[in-house]
């Protein structure tokens, strides 16, 4: 079983009276520690498949298997439980919470765990180290280059040991020199073994995929 | 369980991260509490004063005063009650252990030099143990002493202080309207009556003394206390001694008494109605300043929800649940509100302090005007933070996150 399984699905949206149809029909499959991009313009569809793929939504149509379980028709609870356990988000935009601290940040999606467990703070530590940022682990966002952000976004994602590292664009807001550092960073954690998946319109991040699906009008090509 | 428990510790970090909205919480929530704890202080102040003042009067006793009550108002009563009236009185309750007559008005008073205008007070003998007032220097008024008419009289603290100042005034004489009084005794220290006049500011004399040379009559007096024995039957007294001396009186049907009875139960309405009119004008600022502070909370949290869409977003995305949302915004609200009570709570008690400056107000803390506080503090958060919450919860995460 592949990790992530895609058939027909269709997402769309209602408009006024008008229903637009952003997702019409995507097959996929995405197998354990691939490293996948997913390329298209802006308007393809592309975040909203990584919306779907995040189990941040639901599809309108369609079924989609993470992890041999089939979360199309999955409460808002189970599938925030999902997201705690198997997915990690990167954002363009960083998202880090402004007032919390970057170790605070880094260890959000702990306090939303079924279980609480012990040694988080040192697993914190541990991957702050790991992106470079140990001697900032008291600073605020605000504090912070974008590349530092982006890279305590990535300890984020990872604290709670996910299956899959989803990243929307995540050197969109980066200089070139900053954007090859997170892009590696992200090489090396699916050579980790970690099932990365980056959503870009630049070519040059859908080079460090070892495969690109190309999307356009809400279609893989 | 232990999930919320975390959020909401995570949620005391968030309230001390926006710190305006904390601001403006805190001190509308504040002023509120404040008052209510000194509406609450106040009325325990109050019926604390009352059972004090009970104490003091006696719980088993009652006075009745001579005069009907439209007349009391102009401060000259009528000479209604006779000693003959006190002693029918004596010979009907036989559960009356103590019935003493007593009369009493202004007067000049004077030693050596020095004057004043003081109360004469007219009593029977025993006047320390009819009133519970201990006699510190000197002795009682003796039956003897009344029974011939005697000038002598015991002084309380007041007197004392204004015409002897240390000097040792047992066995001095004073005039009192001109008539050398002979002092026995000196009064402990009693201090003021609930109308806000010294009790200490008086001379006792012999009750026949007083009638004969200072009234110059010999049948009325102004007032009687009566003491019973069965001091759960006090309000059946009050009713028997009423109708015994309407017949005594030749009162019939709806004419009004020639009277009163004062009752311990009429001194605890007169002091709470005393300080019932601030403590309603405070308790309606109170509620008011409540419902505001509420008002306030929601506007600005749903302000906060909105401004913090992102964060939700981010929440959301991380694997925060619906009832996360709401339990975190929430208890942010109730943290609030709670640490306004408390604020709320130290204002009050600096305020009544100030208020006790200003005018002799009986107010008294305890742990209840605390919880009260605190009580309603915290209803204050819980219900005006659930809107914004729930709002919060609601929203979801890929709407969220495009903020």
């Amino acid at each position: 079983m592949p990790l992530c399984l895609m058939e027909n699905v269709k997402k769309s949206y209602k408009m006024d009276s008008q229903t637009i149809e952003v997702l019409r029909g995507i097959n996929l499959s995405i197998e354990q520690g691939e490293f996948v991009a997913i390329m298209g313009t802006s308007g393809s569809g592309k975040t909203t498949l990584m919306n779907l793929l995040g189990c941040l939504d639901v599809p309108s149509a369609g079924r989609y298997v993470l992890a041999d379980r089939d979360i199309t028709n999955l409460s808002d609870d189970e599938l925030s439980k999902i997201r705690n356990e198997y997915i990690g988000f990167i954002f363009q935009s960083f998202y880090l919470i402004p007032y919390a601290t970057v170790i605070e940040n880094v260890l959000l999606p702990t306090l939303y765990m079924d279980r609480h467990k012990d040694g988080s703070q040192k697993k914190a530590l541990e991957l702050l180290r790991m992106v470079g940022l140990q001697d900032r682990t008291r600073f605020k966002p605000a504090q912070l280059s974008g590349g530092e952000q982006q890279r305590v976004a990535i300890a984020r994602a990872m604290i709670n040991n996910p299956e899959i590292l989803l990243a929307d664009e995540p050197t969109g807001q980066l200089d070139s020199k900053t954007a090859t550092e997170i892009m590696s960073l992200l090489v090396s954690m699916n050579k980790n073994g970690k099932t990365v998946l980056v959503v870009t319109h630049d070519p040059g991040i859908a080079g460090y995929a070892s495969r690109v699906i190309q999307i356009k009008d809400g279609i893989i090509i | 369980m232990k999930r919320f428990f975390h959020i909401i510790k995570h949620s005391f970090g968030t309230v001390t991260a926006f710190k305006l909205r904390t601001f403006f919480c805190l001190i509308s929530v504040a002023l509120g509490i404040a008052s209510i704890t000194i509406i609450v202080a106040a009325t325990e102040g109050a019926y604390e004063r009352a059972f004090e003042m009970v104490e003091r009067f006696g719980p088993d006793s009652l006075i009745v005063i001579g005069g009907s009550e439209e007349a009391r108002a102009v401060g000259q009563r009528d000479k209604t009650i006779s000693l003959d009236d006190v002693e029918a009185v004596r010979q009907a309750f036989p559960s009356a252990y103590i019935v003493v007559p007593m009369s009493g008005t202004t007067v000049n008073v004077s030693y050596k030099d020095k004057k004043y205008r003081t109360r004469v007070t007219a009593s029977t003998s025993d006047y320390s143990r009819a009133w519970s007032w201990p006699v510190i220097q000197g002795s009682d008024l003796t039956e003897e002493e009344v029974k011939g008419l005697r000038n002598v009289g015991l002084i309380g603290q007041d007197l004392l202080r204004e015409l002897f100042g240390d000097e040792d005034p047992v066995g001095k004489y004073i005039f009192v309207k001109r008539i050398p009084f002979q002092i026995v005794g000196v009064l402990s220290e009693r201090g003021t009556s609930p109308s806000g006049h010294s009790l200490d500011d008086r001379i006792v004399i012999p009750l026949t003394t007083y009638m004969r040379k200072i009234e110059n009559q010999r049948i009325y007096i102004s007032t009687f206390r009566v003491r019973f024995l069965d001091q759960s039957n006090l309000n059946k007294h009050v009713e028997e001694l009423r109708a015994f001396l309407r017949q005594r009186h030749g009162i019939i049907n709806d004419q009004p008494d020639d009277f009163r009875i004062i009752s311990p139960q009429e001194i605890i309405k007169f002091l709470v109605a005393l300080t019932g009119s601030l403590v309603a004008f405070i308790g309606v600022a109170g509620i008011i300043c409540l419902v505001v502070a509420g008002f306030v909370l929601a506007n600005l949290f749903l302000l906060s929800v909105k401004e913090r869409t992102k964060e939700i977003g981010i929440r959301r995305s991380v694997g925060a649940k619906r009832k996360d949302i709401l339990v975190q915004f929430w208890s942010e609200a109730v943290i609030l509100t709670g640490a306004g009570g408390v604020l709320g709570f130290l204002l009050g008690v600096i305020s009544s302090k100030l208020l006790v400056l200003i005018a002799e107000f009986p107010i008294h803390f305890s742990w209840r005007a605390f919880a009260i506080g605190l009580a309603l503090s915290l209803l204050v958060g819980i219900v005006f933070g659930l809107q914004p919450a729930s709002r919060a919860a609601q929203m979801n995460p890929v709407d969220a996150l495009r903020g």
